[in-house]
């Protein structure tokens, strides 16, 4: 029979080195997450000689924008750079479908949970629905589609596509943040005269704007994000998006890894940078509106 | 990449009044049908274009989809915008012996049993894992954490073709200098070795927001039930079993159903990883095989085909989660408007 003290030692001690053993895995599981990330930016500074050398550098020891330079004048074979094309075109097609999908996402939000709607379960029932609709098995009669009104290398129909694609998880969101403003706020400017529309407008919309701005990363993630519908719509080079660029930056030069992951990190950076800005309320936006409810 | 949540299908009903519906007294008999309507005309305008995008971006194409799997529509028909009504030609063509629909469907089935399995228990042992480090090397997982997330699928596959590169990859090289041969090992030669980068690729993307969301539910477990539950003398075991798990088990269902949908519609990571050879490899998951089907062999009746038996294979896994989760309440749906 151990006396009760030193049973309670051996408790510390046990819970005291498990305590190690979980910092242990922690910091291997962070280490293991972030290299990819890392891996891509060492590269990207690295000149080819670097990069392509049995043994790899784990810092960049001969530090260099080349690849940069690289990436950006890259003509795939065909003789022009559509770098800056393809980000212009990005940039166009994805802030206006996060603009249309914030605009659509609020007033559909703000009328689901501020009026007695009539349908608006049944509107509700049709976002679920729509949500579980895989977006890879409609690309083809989408295509279609646009096709047959002459949509397709397009800007317009890029943009409507990737605006109805977000559009579901952002009238969710959008109505999250909604139901957490008091609806007597709205009430108190109508009673001091607003009208219905200027007490949305001046009153709910600066309350629910981080959550607007959270709903508008994860849109425009999602769109930045898109190679399927990019690369079927738009037909022409110069007409495409970064996703697509980096696409035919890898099947048609399979050994410039330098130049590659330089692409990489243009097109991955200014989303994480985006990302980390927001993430807080992201991550606590949608729980609260998943276990709430 | 991140989530569609699903909370409840209630529209705010909270006792509290709504705008332009007074809660007080019962509607006025005599009030026209015109005031009735007014009274909706502003919500209703608010519905529409959200409705109308919706009706003309996923609606219309979802009864087109199913329409033109009962077609022969290649490249000629289309650019002679003919219709031919092909009945059950395309689905003949898919069901038949050697058309590879059982070879899709089990490659489908493993990204999905293989990934959503992966990624919910690894999300959730890191959920734990968080719980029980300091708050400085919380953060320090966390935002590394956030950096995996946030990569773009496209770019993150890219990376990882480069990662496991076959001369110069760093994981060959790392692995080499632990004394394993696996100098020159072309991981893509084999159609086990690139199952296993673009899974892994898929868990390594899709954890972070698993982990995250499952961390968020476990902190939304009242202390005082551990407390309890300690001075009852009860297990970790059992603590984790009858007070944890029923708490997070309603976040731990939706992250299911939403990284099955996930990947079950894989297409990003097969296609870069693959780098265009996913048919070579013989990779070819539903998603990638009526991409294949209809662009690169333009029969887009068959690809159309392809992608409805995808819906069809998918709501009907979903569809029990669905239930599911509207039998434990976490999906409401009120059956008067």
């Amino acid at each position: 029979m151990t006396s009760p003290i030193s049973m309670a030692g051996t408790r510390t001690a046990r819970y005291r080195y498990m305590t190690w053993v979980w910092r242990a895995v922690a910091i291997a599981f962070a280490a293991l997450t972030i290299f990819p990330v890392y891996w891509m930016v060492q590269s990207a500074f690295e000149p080819n000689s670097d990069i392509t050398s049995l043994t790899p550098n784990f810092f960049p020891v001969h530090f260099t924008f080349h690849n940069f330079v690289d990436a950006v004048n890259h003509t795939a074979g065909v003789g022009t750079a559509y770098f800056l094309d393809d980000a212009r075109n990005s940039v166009i097609v994805v802030t206006s479908a996060t603009a249309i999908t914030l605009v659509f996402g609020f007033l559909a939000a703000a009328a689901v949970s501020r009026f007695r709607l009539r349908g608006a379960s049944g509107f509700l029932v049709l976002i679920l629905v729509v949500q579980m609709v895989p977006g890879t098995a409609l690309i083809i009669p989408i295509f279609l589609m646009l096709d047959n009104l002459h949509l397709t290398d397009n800007y317009f129909g890029l943009i409507l596509v990737y605006a109805a694609s977000t559009l579901p998880f952002t009238v969710w969101a959008l109505r999250g943040f909604v139901r957490g403003v008091p609806i007597e706020l709205e009430e108190a400017a109508m009673v001091d005269g607003a009208t219905r529309f200027g007490a949305f407008r001046r009153i709910l919309l600066p309350l629910v704007l981080p959550g607007v701005i959270s709903a508008g990363v994860f849109a425009f993630i999602t769109s930045w994000n898109d190679f399927l519908a990019a690369d079927v719509i738009m037909q022409q080079n110069n007409h495409q998006t970064l996703p697509v660029w980096l696409y035919s930056f890898t099947t048609n030069t399979g050994t410039d890894y330098g130049g590659l992951m330089a692409g990489c990190t243009i097109m991955a950076l200014p989303v994480v940078i985006f990302f980390l800005l927001v993430q807080r309320r992201l991550v606590s936006g949608l729980t609260a509106g998943a276990v709430k409810g | 990449m991140v989530a569609p949540t699903v909370p409840d299908l209630a529209p705010a009903r909270t006792g509290r009044p709504i705008l332009g519906a007074p809660s007080y007294g019962r509607r006025n008999p005599r009030s026209s049908w015109r005031r009735a309507l007014r009274r909706q005309l502003l919500p209703l305008l608010f519905l529409l274009p959200s409705v109308g995008l919706i009706s003309f971006l996923t609606l219309y194409p979802l009864g087109r989809l199913i329409a033109t799997s009962f077609q022969n529509l290649g490249a000629f028909q289309l650019v002679q915008h003919k219709v031919v009504w092909d009945g059950l030609a395309n689905y003949r063509t898919i069901f038949a012996s050697g058309g590879g629909l059982g070879t899709s469907i089990l490659q489908t089935a493993l990204f999905v049993l293989a990934g959503v399995s992966l990624t919910m228990a690894i999300g959730t042992g890191v959920a734990l894992l968080l719980g029980r480090i300091g708050k400085v090397l919380r953060t320090v997982v966390t935002v590394c954490m956030l950096f995996a997330w946030a990569m773009p699928t496209s770019a993150a596959a890219i990376v990882w073709t480069w990662l496991f590169q076959q001369e110069y990859g760093v994981v060959n090289s790392m692995l080499t200098s632990l004394g394993l041969n696996f100098s020159n090992h072309n991981w893509f030669g084999s159609e086990i070795g690139a199952y296993s980068i673009i899974v892994a690729n898929i868990v390594w993307g899709a954890v972070p927001f698993v982990s995250l969301m499952m961390y968020s539910a476990l902190t939304l477990v009242p202390r005082d039930l551990y407390e309890a539950a300690a001075v009852d003398g009860a297990s970790a075991a059992i603590t984790f079993r009858k007070v944890t798990l029923p708490i997070v088990r309603p976040i731990f269902v939706l992250m299911t159903v939403l990284s099955i949908i996930w990947d079950a519609n894989v297409f990003n990571q097969v296609w870069y990883l693959t780098q265009g050879n996913a048919q070579l490899l013989n990779v070819v998951p539903l998603g990638v095989w009526q991409y294949i089907e209809a662009f690169s062999s333009t029969q887009y009746g068959l690809g159309a085909a392809v992608a409805v038996i995808m819906i069809l294979l998918l709501v009907a896994v979903t569809g029990y989660y669905i239930r599911l989760m509207v039998r434990t309440g976490q999906i409401k749906v009120e059956a008067k408007a």
